[in-house]
């Protein structure tokens, strides 16, 4: 990973890169623009069949704290992603929560996108509650950010509920991520997968720590838990802790926990082949990163997120193709 | 003509295990080359060093390359200034497919020439005319190179590069390790095809049955880290004949 100098910017943050059928909302230091907000709870707005983009720009430095409620009704599928921006270089410090409250054979699309200066400091915990068969599809993709702390507590209260959760998280510099991921088969036959991967240059420091907990009456769980992590520097460091706390016993769980370097071999291959260092290096990142970013059902989105991923990765401005801002 | 390749005295080791031990060598453009042994004689080794692999150590001896000091170079200058070697285990690489890893060589190769990247559609185009030089099938273009691919497939795709690239200078290692009689004449056919006048051919094999499709000008034998024997292509059918052994001496 080349370093990277996260250019905020300085104006009011107005996205100018339209996703197609998505309908966006904005919300700054907590306090969304143009809908409204009950009892300092954010509700994130349902637009029918269209993605629902939600922008939190951080513009002054006081510390803020918001609460942030996504409900799924019985039978209804939503898209919905939320991207984290900063507008400057000063310190901010966020603290958000998300409440996803998902009703029976509900069906939600998540996308997290968290692009933030490096001084900023940012924890979420997103608090998943399931009900029988609703499923859940969560990327968290991490591209810049000072100190970011990410919290996923899944319940799987009702038969059949699934779970996908993936992550990529890339840090440089002096950054540091961690990722807490607490999954509980509160209920049978129900299905989650967990993958988050994790690319790491400079003195970043990046933890997971993944707890997959399965109920004595939980049969018939599913559950599988990996982390990868890929480290660019010498004196980055990734810590990675997987627990399984089974107290069923008619289950299929499993998990992984990498941590490694980039292969020699491959890259000799590639090297043999003309390919230059530095551009080989970044084909194994990409290759990497994107297992987690496949998992982006939305193609437009998918595309748009592997650009900036490669962008950040080279070490330039994080801008999508076709936007002046340098916001993302 | 000009030399494309001279070896003189090479020696090179891994780790501390000396395995090149005074390696002479010359090649002029248009010939080709078939360099027999053992295991453990030294012959890939010397493609290893060839190609540029850091894992050896060249100790002694030096390898011109077209008027270059080759040992100077990096793996990808060595790519660039047309050496290509076909590896005997070609190697997986997950998540990068064939077609963005061959674009992206083709690409560094045009640009080292000053040449503009070729469109999605030129690519396309040169790529399907050089799959067909090893029945190879477009759809192995967006699978991971290598990955999931039999031993016969990764032969033929090694193959394909090396259409793609053009080398002046092809290293070919055990290239028909692994295959039946019917990939055997695939591949072989594809590296007659891509025979010139002005380019080169190592084919470093065990047996004699490679050389029955890639007819060789010269032959040598490898023995201990050092040529022993150097003839026309009569030695391949002398060594199938009465093996290494009396070479050996």
């Amino acid at each position: 990973m080349a370093e990277f100098k996260y250019i905020p910017q300085s104006e009011i943050f107005n996205c100018s890169v339209e996703l197609s059928g998505a309908k966006k909302f904005y919300v700054l230091d907590g306090k969304p623009m143009g809908f409204s907000a009950k009892d300092g709870l954010i509700e994130i707005p349902s637009e029918g069949d269209l993605l629902t983009q939600v922008i939190f720009v951080r513009t002054t430095p006081h510390p803020s704290s918001y609460k942030v409620r996504i409900l799924c009704p019985a039978g209804s599928s939503r898209a919905v992603i939320l991207c984290a921006h900063t507008t400057g270089t000063d310190r901010y410090v966020t603290e958000e929560s998300v409440e996803i409250a998902m009703e029976e054979n509900s069906n939600l699309s998540l996308i997290v996108m968290q692009n933030e200066n490096g001084a900023s400091s940012h924890h979420s915990t997103f608090e998943i509650s399931q009900k029988g068969s609703s499923s859940v599809s969560m990327n968290i993709i991490t591209l810049h950010g000072g100190n970011i702390a990410n919290r996923v507590n899944c319940n799987l209260n009702g038969k059949r509920a699934e779970a996908h959760l993936s992550g990529l998280y890339l840090a440089g510099g002096e950054q540091n991520i961690d990722t807490t991921v607490n999954m509980r088969h509160n209920s049978g036959e129900c299905t989650s997968n967990q993958l988050f991967k994790g690319i790491l240059g400079g003195n970043a420091r990046t933890s997971f720590k993944g707890e997959v907990y399965v109920a004595k009456d939980s049969q018939k769980t599913e559950a599988y838990q990996a982390n990868n992590n890929l480290l660019i520097s010498d004196t980055a460091r990734a810590i990675s802790d997987p627990h399984l706390v089974i107290y069923a016993d008619d289950v299929k769980c499993s998990h992984g926990s990498t941590v490694g370097s980039l292969a020699d071999e491959e890259l000799f291959y590639m090297r043999s082949r003309g390919i230059s260092e530095p551009e080989a290096k970044l084909l194994q990142q990409q290759a990497f990163a994107g297992a987690v970013l496949e998992k982006i059902s939305n193609i437009e989105i998918r595309e748009r997120l592997s650009r900036l991923v490669e962008r950040r990765l080279r070490g330039e401005d994080t801008l999508c193709t076709g936007c002046a801002k340098r916001c993302c | 003509m000009e030399n494309l390749l001279e070896i003189k005295n090479l020696h090179a080791k891994i780790g501390e295990k000396e395995i090149l031990k005074g390696i002479n060598l010359t090649i002029k453009p248009g010939e080709v080359h078939a360099i027999m042994g053992r295991n453990g004689s030294g012959k890939s080794t010397l493609s290893a060093v060839l190609a540029g692999n850091q894992n050896y150590t060249v100790t002694e001896g030096s390898i011109n390359y077209l008027g270059k000091d080759l040992l100077k170079m990096s793996p990808e200058e060595r790519s660039w200034a047309g050496i290509f070697l076909g590896f005997q285990y070609p190697v997986e690489i997950p998540g990068v497919t064939n077609v963005n890893f061959m674009k992206t060589a083709v690409n560094e190769h045009r640009k080292q020439n000053n040449l503009p990247p070729l469109s999605a559609a030129e690519y396309l185009k040169m790529m399907r005319e050089k799959m067909a030089y090893v029945e190879m099938d477009p759809s192995f273009s967006s699978r991971g190179v290598n990955v999931g691919f039999s031993g016969g497939e990764k032969k033929r795709n090694e193959i394909f590069q090396m259409a793609m690239l053009s080398p002046r200078l092809a290293i070919l290692d055990e290239t028909d390790s692994g295959l039946d009689v019917d990939a055997l004449r695939i591949v072989a056919n594809g590296v007659n095809r891509l025979k010139r006048e002005d380019n080169a051919f190592v084919v470093i094999t065990h047996y004699q049955r490679l050389l029955d499709y890639i007819v060789p000008d010269i032959v040598h034998v490898l023995y201990k880290g050092k040529i022993v024997k150097t003839a026309g292509k009569e030695l391949a059918a002398e060594v199938e004949k009465h093996g290494y052994e009396e070479f050996e001496k």
